[in-house]
């Protein structure tokens, strides 16, 4: 499928501080697209430029085939985004705020808004300095979603979400991907991106490390050996002939010994550490 | 920026109300208490008309309190001016910077509004809450002087509420360019440029060396004093004010649509 969104050699500094440098990714139409990274990776700094919040010195942007500055308006009409922090006007009722979200759109929402509140079990007669952090995450998500936009953003959605409101969230962004939207899902949780996305793209300290099939993220020659021997505990990624490594290990006393796959966390963290080599 | 420019309206609707309302009704309190002071004016007009220098700060030199006109230039003008121009300055100095204050920006600015228009939007909806801010107060002081039972001075008084409006309209312009600029609410920004403003007019009274440059200050375009005894509208006030319109307006279109928004 065409791709939805295009990043050619984005590049954003803040003064001396570091934000993102040379990155280039592209997103497929209809994918569920994990974007990884620790915190102050560059993750939120990619997806802001996206949107438009910051105004990046190098690079390219293209969503739905819109270029991101010159057709700004044009883009954010076909993306429901979902920031992190999810805060809204306070004396505001949830009632109201959809509707404003919805008539900035000039849209006509409420059957889908309706739907949203119902699966979200969202109280919308409250007043959003009433909401704790869980019910405000609910009104940013029907706010990202009651207009069907064509690509949905979000940046760490699941946080403050009970684990049944979690199941919810996916199941509806699973629905909306059938119908022909594509997902870029920015988060910490790694669990969420092995179960629902696609590809992945990790970010470490400003730059991309890695975009692949979560599949291929995991499953790859790289083992993950975890050997207690001659009274000494090690834990290691091994990339190699593996009768190489038996050979190695029985040159030592053994007490205990795993060899597996590695999880996508221990992929994670040997790329976050900066583990460019394996044993 | 229609949408935006309602959704203000509606945020800033209870503050509307509480400064609209203070200030209308001590106005209407100050027109009131005329008869029961009517007595005693004659002579105290008098007195404080030979106070030189801040007689003339006051407008007492050229006016006499003792009248209706008089009193109410002298104590609805001062309480008028420095209410509103609070208010003008404290509405326009949060009235962008509060998305970035209050995190709300990445709710606004996802929608498809650009930045432009929401600049827009939010200057319209200030310039609405100053007029309506106008006509309230406006109402009370006809209010007062029907009360009496005294003629209402429809020319002296239209004349004063509208460059009253023109000077908050030109404080709100100083201020917006500090909210587009800040990340975090000016609000005592705001009420303390609001107060220099007021006193730099005050000391330009004073001062003789002072008077030839209270032009700049906007309090210049609003003397109470000045309207009720008929004096002539200060041109090089009003040029001056035009200018410092035009040139904060386009500062704040050009600092906010450059910036980068702070999550």
């Amino acid at each position: 499928m065409a791709d939805v969104i295009k990043i050619e050699n984005l590049t954003k500094s803040y003064g001396k501080k570091r934000g993102v440098s040379d990155i280039s990714l592209t997103v497929g139409g209809g994918e569920i697209f994990g974007f990884i990274g620790p915190n102050g990776a560059g993750k939120s700094t990619t997806i802001r430029s996206m949107l438009g919040f910051l105004n990046f010195e190098k690079g390219s942007i293209t969503i739905l085939g819109k270029d991101s500055v010159k057709e700004h308006v044009g883009v954010l009409k076909e993306v429901g985004y979902m920031p992190s922090e999810a805060l809204f006007y306070p004396t505001m009722k949830v009632s109201e705020v959809i509707k404003f979200a919805a008539d900035a759109r000039e849209l006509d929402c409420r059957e889908e808004a309706e739907m949203l509140c119902e699966r979200l079990q969202l109280d919308t007669g409250k007043r959003i300095k009433e909401l704790s952090l869980g019910n405000r995450k609910k009104v940013s998500i029907v706010c990202a979603m009651q207009h069907k936009p064509k690509l949905f953003v979000f940046d760490e959605p699941s946080s403050g979400l009970d684990p049944l409101m979690q199941s919810t969230f996916f199941e509806l962004i699973k629905e909306y991907v059938k119908k022909g939207a594509t997902c870029f899902l920015s988060t910490h949780v790694l669990s969420e991106v092995s179960r629902y996305c696609d590809r992945a793209a990790i970010m470490r300290e400003g730059k991309l490390i890695k975009v692949d099939l979560v599949d291929n993220l995991t499953e790859s020659t790289v083992k993950s050996v975890k050997v207690t021997a001659d009274g000494v505990h090690e834990e290691y990624m091994y990339n190699g002939d593996i009768n190489e490594l038996v050979k190695k290990l029985s040159e030592r006393k053994l007490e205990n010994l795993y060899i597996e796959e590695p999880s996508l966390e221990d992929m994670f963290m040997h790329f976050y550490e900066g583990k460019e080599e394996v044993r | 920026m229609i949408t935006v420019c309602r959704h203000e309206l509606k945020l800033g609707f209870k503050a509307l109300l509480i400064w609209s309302l203070s200030v209308g009704i001590m106005g209407l309190l100050c027109i009131l208490m005329y008869t029961s002071m009517e007595g005693e004016m004659a002579d105290m007009a008098e007195s404080f008309s030979k106070l030189g220098a801040f007689s003339d700060a006051f407008g007492m030199s050229t006016l006499s309190i003792a009248t209706l006109g008089g009193f109410f230039a002298t104590e609805v003008g001062t309480v008028h001016g420095l209410g509103s121009a609070m208010f003008a300055a404290i509405t326009a100095a949060v009235i962008l910077s509060k998305e970035e204050d209050g995190h709300t920006g990445e709710f606004l600015y996802s929608l498809p509004i650009s930045r432009g228009s929401a600049v827009t939007g939010k200057a319209l909806s200030v310039l609405i809450n100053l007029v309506a801010f106008t006509v309230i107060c406006g109402v009370f002081y006809v209010i007062g002087f029907v009360a009496l039972g005294e003629d209402v001075l429809w020319k002296e008084m239209l004349l004063f509420l509208v460059r009253m409006l023109l000077m908050n309209i030109e404080i709100a312009s100083v201020t917006l360019v500090i909210s587009a600029a800040s990340t975090k609410n000016r609000l005592g920004a705001g009420l303390g440029l609001a107060l220099i403003f007021y006193a730099y007019d005050l000391i330009g009274r004073v001062v003789p060396d002072l008077k030839d440059y209270l032009f700049i200050g906007p309090f210049s375009l609003a003397n109470a004093s000045e309207i009720f005894s008929g004096q002539k509208a200060p041109v090089e006030a009003l040029i001056v004010a035009a200018i410092v319109i035009v040139v904060a307006v386009t500062a704040t279109y050009r600092v906010y649509l450059k910036k980068d928004l702070a999550s």
